[in-house]
């Protein structure tokens, strides 16, 4: 009986010291899973931070206004803001999150990705500053073939 | 193969990093589509980049970016020198990692 207890005590302790080690960036899918299903940009931004009050300065966002392909805009975006992450969303798509990035000391917040929108819609990019406040950027574009639906 | 392509270039203490992951990035719609069931959806979920263990660059991502998607970014470069390698991975939806490596220039 004893040496069962020290057994299971000993297990339990070394899976509990394996843990953090992997958790060092965060992985915003396992940690939030909510946010990957919301249906609307409010929901994802609401699931993500827990709040949807943004203060709209401070970042920079660079979208065509018109895109010929809706499987490719190129969307870049920066900002000089100390962020926690950055954060985008579309409203064009029948879930609203493309991407969070984790910013870490050596991030120079100066992206730029491609994204697919099934339809004309708006870019969301959401910054999470270190203050604690979020700031955003939001553009709208048309898209004049979807990109979606495959 | 590489499943990413990486290159990256220290110029002034930053480095610019332009790099592209090869990946079908099949949304839920898509999915539904051609196979009849959304569950099939395959896409990027998380992307990180490391230079001699240290985390430059990580993101969690959805289907919504474009096929073969690419991504550019900048970092500090300061503690980094040329040559040094800049290794990306990814995790899809099914835990498949692809990985590519690129020299710093």
């Amino acid at each position: 009986m004893q040496r069962r207890k020290f057994l299971s005590l000993t297990l339990g302790a070394l899976a509990l010291a394996v843990v953090p080690a992997s958790v060092r960036a965060e992985d915003y899918r396992k940690t939030k899973p909510t946010v990957w299903s919301a249906h609307t940009v409010e929901d994802g931004i609401k699931n993500l931070y827990g709040t949807t009050s943004t203060i709209n300065k401070g970042v920079k966002l660079t979208a065509p206004k018109i895109a010929a392909n809706g499987g490719a805009i190129p969307v870049d975006f920066s900002t000089k803001i100390a962020a926690k992450s950055i954060a985008v969303f579309q409203d064009a798509n029948p879930e609203s999150a493309v991407c969070v990035y984790s910013v870490n000391e050596y991030s120079i917040n100066e992206y730029s990705i491609k994204i697919k929108m099934a339809k004309s819609g708006s870019i969301t990019v959401v910054v999470q500053g270190q203050d604690g406040k979020l700031y955003s950027a939001k553009q709208s574009l048309e898209v004049a073939l979807g990109g979606c639906e495959g | 193969m590489a499943a990413i392509k990486v290159k990256a270039k220290l110029k002034k203490g930053i480095v610019k990093v332009k790099a592209m992951a090869k990946h079908e990035m099949t949304t839920y719609n898509m999915a539904k589509k051609k196979t009849g069931d959304r569950e099939n959806a395959n896409f990027i979920t998380h992307l990180s980049g490391t230079i001699n263990g240290k985390t430059v660059f990580d993101m969690s991502t959805s289907q919504f970016l474009s096929k073969n998607p690419i991504f550019k970014f900048k970092f500090k470069g300061e503690e980094f020198k040329k040559g040094d390698k800049l290794l990306m991975t990814f995790v899809d939806r099914k835990g498949k990692t692809g990985k590519g490596k690129g020299k710093i220039k």
